[in-house]
């Protein structure tokens, strides 16, 4: 068992090591500008960011730090929320706004619930759910114009 | 006519229903991430067509002043700004709202908004030509400088350690480039695609990087959302007005830090509230206690941002140049109706500047009984919904409300995607704020180095265009003394008491 | 509740389909058309379109609805019109030089002739804008100073690859002088900057000596005749200098739109710019009206394309 006094930040650091990759990834790209005015602010933040990855990376190697305390969290949930809301983007072009939308809601509604599913909330949460995803749809479609994709495989 | 006259030409009937019903409806629409002043303003211009140019201005700076306060509700009660005004809202009104005090936190902010947006208005209403020379002062060195005085955040917003801070603050400013430059020729860090070709969207990186993590872990428990007390407690309208009253030199001078910000075109109301925070901070006996939920910071930042309301009214109406995203549309429409804006209009047309500016003011005091209202209703709902129907709203409130941004689903996964990589960066102890801050200044920050650095080299005088202009050294001044006073007033405290151990 | 709600939803999408499964429908349009500006609320784009808007409502009886789909400089709509459905309800803004330019510099998701332009309806001239109480009364005063202190000259202007922009490296060329461009976000901003006195001049457009009437002064119009609101500006060509440039702005459509409609939009466009109310609202705002129809927009666009890109390799923004 690690003690406290062992625990480095390791996190942090492969974090920071992400990060100096993705900043060498910034500078490479800024290699093939044309126009100078286009390179000299993300080579300077690139090349700042990359630095404090560094001393981050050093920092953490000479100074512990306390654990951080662990919960009981549902990890499944998490990545399923994640995973509905990115399907319902991904979704969209091909169903439309209104069913991508209704089907992520009625994902992360099941994710969200902790409680038993009674008779009652299988009937009302449904009904509220709709009532609010047609709410909104109705809100941003018609009067305010936002024009949301029909969807190329499916029309409501 | 007189300015009595004036006044009572704002009174009738019409006007005052204007300005009732754009309040109400701009609180609406900005409490709604995603939906923003400048998209509310926008959808109206058809409708002002038919109006007289005094009433369409009522309205539609109604609809703005109420969606800048509107922005504060999400930014209490679920930690995401409404409109990029109310990114430094999240900062105390969140934490204040988790431990119970979130009533509280939407009154105090419904009465700073109010204070925030008569100031403007009443800047407005006497000083408007004058001002408006502000906009004309600030150069792109100025503009640099302003950015870098937000910069100075980072060391307040990076809870606890700095490094990561730093690291956050560059990742953020390098976001801001991606995509096709807006004052260069170059298509950057786009790594050819085109989902990243309009790049990051800030209200609807906003969105993800501070929404999607609540509602990661918001799922990942069956714990509360936020913390309630049994009992209800009403608006809490005196412990708030007690509160305001103590605050009352941070309100004022958040009010006016607001106006000046909001003249300037080139910053907006994320700029004034971030300013204003960071003054709060600086100024404060107790600036520890920033960011962990103290009423000044939320006082300070939603007085800051309606008061760029009527701040941003005088470029736009003395120059012709707006001050804020919402005054450009607010332009159009009027150009369109044929009124052209100038001095001469506040001298040779009284009827629409004058009546309009006594409107707003009305419309201003109209928001805080229908602002404490709606904010009742928005607390209790939030509060009371169950989890299971609360987390899939707010879960496809950000999918439409980033959607209608810029009407791009790319911007939709670019938001869940910085979402993910904002609880990953929280996990780790990296805070998202300074990433925000970053890709907030970052445009600003970068245009103004450029462009001043072209013109200094032009003339031949580079260390005079960054160091030699009266503005730019008084802003240097501040960022000196945000970075340096807590290190000088430790040091003094420190001093003292060891003078009182001995 | 829930069947009258999805039939209210139902009813007009399926009338879409079948609008758009049989093509034109002789009493075309009869619903409103989606107008969409890929840049945001508030600029010279969305201005223009706004003029146009409420005489489309009365002279076709449809609403116009205009929405924006801002990003990339405009290339993100651009490269999604394609996509969009080609029944003649859809249409969007387009403007040069940006659609020339930008797929030139990178794959910005879109080709120049991938894009089916169906009217350029006005186009605003690039101007040398000086303010009002500066030392230059003239061009040839501009120049005299330019030509003492290379470099010296700084002239604020909206982007770079942009109409501003190109029409200063053309200029320098064709006088003989090098001054130094400063690129802002926009034309107001630009404009803000001049007023400002952050730098001397600006090569801004007609539509701001208009805005801006009292606060500034045109040395010289980058058109074929002097501009209606500004009778005593001469025009680069009186003074010498063949430049006739600015940014044009028109319309197109999905290539999915049958040829019947695209004819049959283009006439209306025209017929818009044939008001003479329309016209008048237009020029004084420093517009500048121009009438290419569906017919004549191929040659316009390959002369237009031939000076732009001779211009943009000359200002270094494509290889």
């Amino acid at each position: 068992m690690p003690t406290d006094r062992q625990n480095r930040d390791v996190g942090g650091m492969v974090i920071a090591a992400i990060f100096i990759l993705t900043g060498a990834l910034a500078l490479w790209d800024t290699l093939e500008y044309v126009d100078a005015d286009s390179y000299v602010f993300p080579r300077t933040v690139a090349g700042a960011m990359v630095v404090f990855c560094i001393v981050l990376i050093a920092w953490s190697l000479v100074r512990p730090v306390a654990a951080a305390p662990r919960r009981s969290e549902s990890t499944p949930r998490r990545v399923g929320l994640v995973s509905a809301m990115l399907g319902a983007a991904l979704l969209m072009p091909y169903t439309g706004f209104l069913i991508s939308g209704l089907l992520a809601f009625g994902a992360i509604a099941w994710l969200a619930m902790y409680d038993p599913w009674t008779r009652g909330r299988l009937i009302i949460y449904p009904l509220v759910g709709s009532a609010i995803v047609l709410g909104f749809y109705f809100l941003f479609h018609k009067v305010l114009l936002v024009p949301l994709p029909a969807g190329k495989l499916l029309s409501v | 006519m007189d300015s009595l006259g004036y006044l009572f030409a704002a009174l009738t009937p019409y006007h005052v229903a204007l300005a009732l019903g754009g309040v109400v409806a701009g609180t609406v629409v900005g409490s709604l991430p995603g939906l923003t002043a400048t998209m509310a303003v926008a959808v109206l211009i058809p409708v002002t067509f038919s109006m007289e140019p005094a009433s369409a201005l009522i309205l539609m700076g109604a609809i703005y002043t109420g969606a800048i306060y509107g922005g504060a509700y999400a930014a209490i009660l679920l930690n995401t700004p409404g409109t990029p005004s109310a990114i430094a809202t999240t900062f105390d009104g969140y934490p204040m709202a988790k431990r119970g005090d979130g009533d509280l936190a939407i009154t105090l902010a419904c009465i700073a908004s109010v204070c925030g947006g008569l100031v403007g208005a009443l800047f407005l209403l006497s000083l408007a030509p004058p001002l408006a020379n502000v906009a004309l002062a600030f150069g792109p060195v100025e503009y640099f400088w302003l950015a870098m005085l937000g910069l100075t955040l980072i060391s307040a917003l990076s809870q606890g350690n700095l490094l990561k801070g730093l690291i956050g603050a560059s990742f953020g400013l390098l976001l801001s480039c991606i995509g096709v430059a807006e004052i260069s020729a170059d298509v950057r860090l786009t790594f050819g695609s085109q989902t990243l070709l309009g790049g990051i969207e800030v209200v609807s990186a906003l969105i993800g990087l501070y929404c999607v993590p609540v509602l990661i872990d918001l799922v990942a428990t069956p714990d509360r959302h936020l913390k309630v007390e049994a009992a209800s407690r009403g608006f809490r309208l005196h412990e708030a007005l007690q509160s305001s009253w103590q605050g009352k030199v941070n309100l004022a001078r958040s009010s006016v830090i607001g106006t000046l910000v909001g003249i300037l075109p080139g910053a907006g109301g994320s700029i004034a509230g971030l300013v204003a925070y960071a003054e709060a901070r600086r100024s404060s006996k107790k600036p520890e206690r920033f960011g962990c939920g103290e009423p000044d910071g939320v006082q300070a930042t939603e007085s800051a941002n309606n008061a760029t309301v009527g701040g941003g009214f005088i470029p736009t109406l003395v120059l012709g140049i707006p001050g804020t995203p919402p005054d450009a549309v607010i332009l159009g429409a009027l150009l369109i109706q044929g009124v052209r804006t100038g001095p001469n209009l506040f001298t040779e047309h009284g009827s629409i500047v004058y009546v309009f500016i006594w409107g707003l003011l009305i419309a201003t005091l109209l928001m805080l009984p229908a602002g404490m209202l709606i904010g009742r209703y928005a607390y209790r709902s939030i509060v009371t919904v169950p989890k299971a129907m609360l987390v899939p709203t707010v879960a496809f409130m950000t999918l439409i409300g980033t959607y209608a941004i810029r009407n791009s689903i790319s911007d939709v996964v670019i938001m869940i995607v910085l979402g993910v990589l904002g609880w990953i960066l929280g996990r780790f102890g990296f805070s998202v704020s300074p990433v925000v801050l970053g890709l907030i200044l970052g445009s600003i920050a970068e245009q103004g180095f450029v462009q001043g650095w072209i013109i200094g080299a032009a003339a031949e005088n580079l260390w005079g265009e960054f160091f030699g202009r009266p503005i730019a050294l008084g802003i240097v001044a501040f960022i000196l003394l945000s970075l340096f006073s807590p290190l000088l007033l430790n040091r003094l405290r420190l001093k003292r008491e060891l003078a009182s151990a001995d | 509740m829930m069947t009258r709600l999805r039939r209210v939803l139902v009813v007009p999408l399926t009338a879409a389909l079948i609008m758009f499964a049989t093509g034109a429908s002789a009493e075309y349009p009869e619903k409103p058309i989606s107008y969409v500006i890929p840049f945001g609320p508030g600029g010279e784009s969305d201005i223009t379109a706004r003029h146009q808007q409420p005489f489309f409502k009365k002279k076709f009886a449809e609403d116009m609805i205009i929405s924006y789909k801002p990003g990339g400089g405009g290339a993100v709509g651009w490269a999604q019109l394609n996509e969009m459905p080609g029944d003649g309800y859809n249409i969007m803004g387009v403007n040069l030089p940006h659609i020339i330019v930008k797929p030139l510099q990178k794959d910005v998701g879109f080709k120049t002739d991938e894009l089916t332009l169906i009217y350029m309806f006005h186009y605003t001239p690039d101007a040398v804008v000086v303010k009002a109480d500066s030392p230059f009364k003239t061009l040839q005063d501009m120049i005299d100073y330019a030509k003492q202190n290379p470099g010296k000259m700084t002239f604020s202007g909206s982007g770079k690859g942009t109409a501003n922009h190109l029409a200063q490296v053309t200029f320098d060329k064709l006088a003989g002088v090098k001054t130094t461009y400063v690129a802002f976000k926009g034309t107001g901003a630009s404009v803000t900057a001049l007023l400002g006195k952050q730098v001397m001049g600006q090569w801004g457009y007609t539509s701001v000596g208009a805005k801006h009437a009292d606060k500034v002064r045109l040395l010289a119009v980058a058109m074929e005749q002097r501009h209606p609101r500004f009778p005593d500006v001469p025009t680069f060509k009186e003074l010498g200098f063949d430049i006739v440039s600015g940014a044009y702005r028109g319309i197109a459509v999905p290539n999915s739109t049958p040829e019947d409609i695209r004819e049959k939009l283009s006439a209306m466009i025209g017929e818009i710019n044939a008001d003479a109310e329309f016209k008048k609202k237009m020029e004084a705002d420093g517009f500048a009206l121009v009438h290419v129809d569906y017919r004549g927009i191929k040659a316009f666009m390959d002369e237009k394309k031939d000076g732009y890109v001779a211009a943009a390799k000359e200002a270094g923004v494509i290889k």
